[in-house]
């Protein structure tokens, strides 16, 4: 699609309506004007003993008016600007997908479910105002108020880390410390990382150097390097920009702490980092070309979208919005079920189950590999779990 | 602009959890071409409403013009006006001009703001590139959720989510102003502003062979004959339901029956006709007739994405205990939305590891466990890395030596 040629059509159109907007502009002054000189006309030509005498003058006024035609004059602009504002509508349908509805199953989502999503999306991207008045507004009860209460402790967390306070931070991820290294996580660490490099950077070499002792030696484990690493940084007490380390004052340190931060509050909430609204928005807007593709080649089939168990046609996603493996056997083409479950041959190639069985006679001889020259035999042929 | 950054009080901060920027590959770029394709109605609006605008001034212009040159006529024509009289004529007709003038300037400064409102929104579509797709997404969807709320007349909402996010350029708000005094109106059986509405878009209803208008009647009608005023109910549908006799003779003789009836009456087929619900019937009526005129959809475009969305992404894995969080359809809510909705079809398979959630492919291809178990080689190399060599089943338990695995090659 060109935009600029969209671009270009509505200039035409906004320089049409300029154009008569100028001449509707200059018509009205023009009569104006004969109005106003035959005013002037009356009032020096005008003798007290004369009665008759404006009449002349305002014949000659009505026949030059209708000589102008200030009406008919105006036509051929509006004419033109009318011709241009109904092409606009046209190039916009002929350029987009007229009306995405018609991807649409005619199936009344329910209010309740939707406005509940939506409040929570607001809560969990810290909107709590909006997510207020919406829930008031929609009059949802108070169905949100758990999700709304988590998203509103985390991004307390979240401001006081903004104003350098790590105390919040520091409090939650201790109280949740093993989850955390369930999750294979070294939040804890990172954050009293920073915390160490905040006291260092007061200048106060032996409060940090206690620092380090209680708090960071419990993770020489796994961390050495970056251990050692701040603990040299003492020496640069209270000019560590000077120092071979200066990039621990980065800020980009703490960005990357407040996104694992989030990722882990969120996967302790039980909550995706993802607002689930957005993912499904975003899928959306892939899926949706695709099946108005299908929609316009299949017209008549209107009837049957309304009752499909499957898409008609398959929407490719964005690898970040794949969250299950779809097998597909790549001889019959279908997806791949408990019934018919993908097996591994002998050469590494994989198969559904029902293809396998189809060409080796319900495994009564063996059948060459469609991929590649090996002869395989049905019996030794693995299921995959994937 | 940081999108989220709202004036919300001290507690609220205002960090969204939603910072991935990191640059899309240019198939994406094909992608998002197709994505603009779908906002027909963004560009749309805006422009039906500039030319309501033009129209409607174009007009007055019009009327007030003939009204003065036929001023002029008159004026000629007769011939006892005297001469100061012809004076005050010809100086009332100036300052009717000078009215107009006024009106002409204030009707040109409105339709410049609705010609700045539709380049708006073509440069916004303009802006949209792989590098702030992130951003944009986000845009998009606040822009769907203000469609939502408008159509569900959560006006306060709507404006609220609009200026926090600096979008009134690209929400349709002021369209929808229109529609809220008609839909307020109706909600308080008042038909004025609705056969008002009607009046104002006569042609295009015509074209569209609404029957709009002939609802309203019917109604009226209907409240004349429940308020026992017979007589005027009969005038009342001489003069206007019988225009509409040529198209529409049953509904018009089924409705005209209830003068037999009354609004006390048992029988089911007139008596519905005077069930308080045919009000809102009439507001659904009017919504969808206003969206037809705008050339909007008649489904809130949240939905329509969400249909789509949810098709996409519904796998009969979705539905399993173990389903990842990241999945919408990991949620209760989600789940529901999606029951009566079709499943997502692929022509490949795509294979995502159990272990780190990523797409198994020719870069990371996928190993097969003696058990029959699959995962990355990525997760694989890692635990093996971390256990002497050793591997263990996440989902099984089965322990076996790196070494045992062998790959599986995928079509």
């Amino acid at each position: 699609m060109e935009l600029n040629t969209i671009k270009d059509a509505f200039d035409r159109v906004s320089k049409k309506q300029k154009l008569s907007c100028s001449n509707t502009q200059e018509v009205i002054d023009q009569i104006d004007q004969e109005i106003e000189q035959a005013l002037q006309k009356i009032q020096s030509a005008s003798n007290p003993d004369s009665l008759l005498d404006h009449r002349p003058i305002l014949v000659e006024l009505k026949t030059k008016l209708k000589d102008m035609a200030p009406v008919t004059q105006l036509e051929s602009t509006q004419k033109d600007l009318n011709s241009a504002l109904s092409k606009y509508p046209k190039l916009l349908e002929k350029s987009f997908n007229p009306d995405i509805s018609k991807a649409y199953r005619n199936i009344e989502f329910d209010t309740h479910t939707v406005n509940q999503i939506i409040a929570s999306h607001f809560y969990r991207q810290g909107l709590f105002e909006i997510g207020d008045l919406f829930v008031q507004e929609a009059n949802e009860p108070e169905s949100v108020a758990v999700i709304k209460s988590q998203f509103q402790d985390m991004y307390q967390i979240l401001e006081a880390m903004k104003s350098q306070n790590l105390e919040p931070a520091l409090k939650w991820a201790t109280s949740n410390a093993d989850r955390l290294k369930h999750n294979g996580s070294d939040l804890l660490m990172k954050l009293h990382s920073l915390q160490f490099v905040e006291i260092l950077q007061k200048g106060s070499r032996d409060e940090a150097l206690n620092y380090a002792r209680t708090y960071l030696s419990p993770f020489a484990s796994n961390h050495m390097d970056a251990i050692q690493k701040l603990v040299v940084c003492i020496l640069w007490a209270g000019r560590l920009d000077r120092s071979p380390y200066y990039q621990l004052l980065s800020p980009t340190n703490w960005d990357k702490v407040v996104e694992e931060l989030t990722r882990q509050f969120c996967k302790i909430l039980g909550q995706s980092y993802e607002s689930p609204l957005a993912v499904t928005v975003v899928a959306g807007a892939q899926g949706l070309p695709p099946l108005l593709k299908f929609m316009n080649v299949m017209a008549g089939k209107k009837h049957e979208w309304q009752t499909m168990k499957q898409l008609p046609v398959p929407v490719e996603l964005d690898k970040e919005y794949q969250f299950h493996s779809i097998f597909v056997c790549p001889v019959s083409k279908e997806q791949s079920t408990e019934e018919n479950p993908p097996m591994l041959m002998s050469c590494g190639h994989v198969l559904c189950k029902q293809s396998i069985m189809k060409m080796s006679k319900n495994s009564t001889k063996s059948f060459k590999c469609p991929y590649c020259p090996s002869d395989i035999d049905a019996i030794r042929c693995r299921m995959l779990y994937f | 602009m940081e999108m989220n950054s709202l004036p919300n009080g001290n507690s609220t901060p205002s960090t969204p959890p939603v910072p991935t920027t990191t640059s899309p590959p240019s198939s994406k770029v094909g992608q998002l071409a197709e994505s603009l394709r779908l906002e027909h109605q963004f560009l749309r609006v805006p422009f039906e409403h500039y030319k309501k605008t033009i129209r409607a001034n174009h007009r007055v212009v019009e009327k007030e013009m003939s009204s003065v040159i036929s001023g002029v006529s008159d004026a000629a024509d007769r011939d006892d006006l005297s001469s100061d009289e012809a004076v005050n004529h010809l100086n009332s007709l100036v300052s009717r001009l000078q009215g107009l003038k006024r009106k002409l300037e204030e009707g040109s400064r409105v339709e410049h703001l609705q010609a700045q409102r539709c380049r708006a929104r073509l440069d916004h579509l303009e802006s949209a590139d792989a590098e702030n797709l992130s951003e944009w997404n986000n845009m998009r969807l606040k822009r769907i959720l203000v469609d939502y709320m408008l159509r569900m007349s959560y006006y306060d909402t709507a404006v609220k989510l609009a200026e926090s996010s600096n979008i009134q350029d690209l929400v349709d708000i002021d369209v929808f102003q229109e529609a809220k005094k008609v839909i307020d109106a109706l909600q308080n059986k008042e038909v004025a502003p609705a056969l008002a509405w009607c009046a104002d878009n006569k042609s295009r209803l015509k074209k569209s062979r609404s029957k709009f208008e002939f609802q309203l009647r019917l109604q009226e009608f209907v409240e004349l004959v429940r308020a026992e005023n017979n007589l005027r109910a009969i005038t009342y549908a001489r003069k206007y339901l019988a225009p509409w006799g040529s198209t529409h003779m049953k509904e018009l003789q089924r409705v005209f029956v209830t003068l037999a009836y009354k609004s006390t009456t048992e029988c089911a087929t007139y008596k519905v006709l005077f069930e308080p619900t045919q009000w809102d019937h009439l507001v659904d009526l009017f919504k969808q007739e206003f969206c037809k005129l705008y050339g909007m959809t008649l489904e809130p475009l949240l939905n329509i994405y969400l249909q789509a969305g949810l098709s996409a992404l519904k796998t009969p894995y979705c539905y399993e205990d173990d389903c990842t969080k990241e999945d919408p359809l990991s949620q209760e809510s989600f789940r529901k939305l999606a029951l009566p909705l079709p499943y997502s079809k692929q022509h490949h398979s795509k294979l995502v590891c159990y272990i780190t959630k990523e797409l198994m492919d020719t870069e990371n291809p996928p190993q097969v466990l003696p058990n029959g178990y699959v995962y990355s080689t990525k997760a694989l190399e890692e635990m093996a890395k971390k256990n002497d060599g050793k591997i263990t089943c996440p989902r099984t338990g089965f322990v076996c030596n790196y070494k045992d695995l062998v790959k599986a090659y995928i079509s």
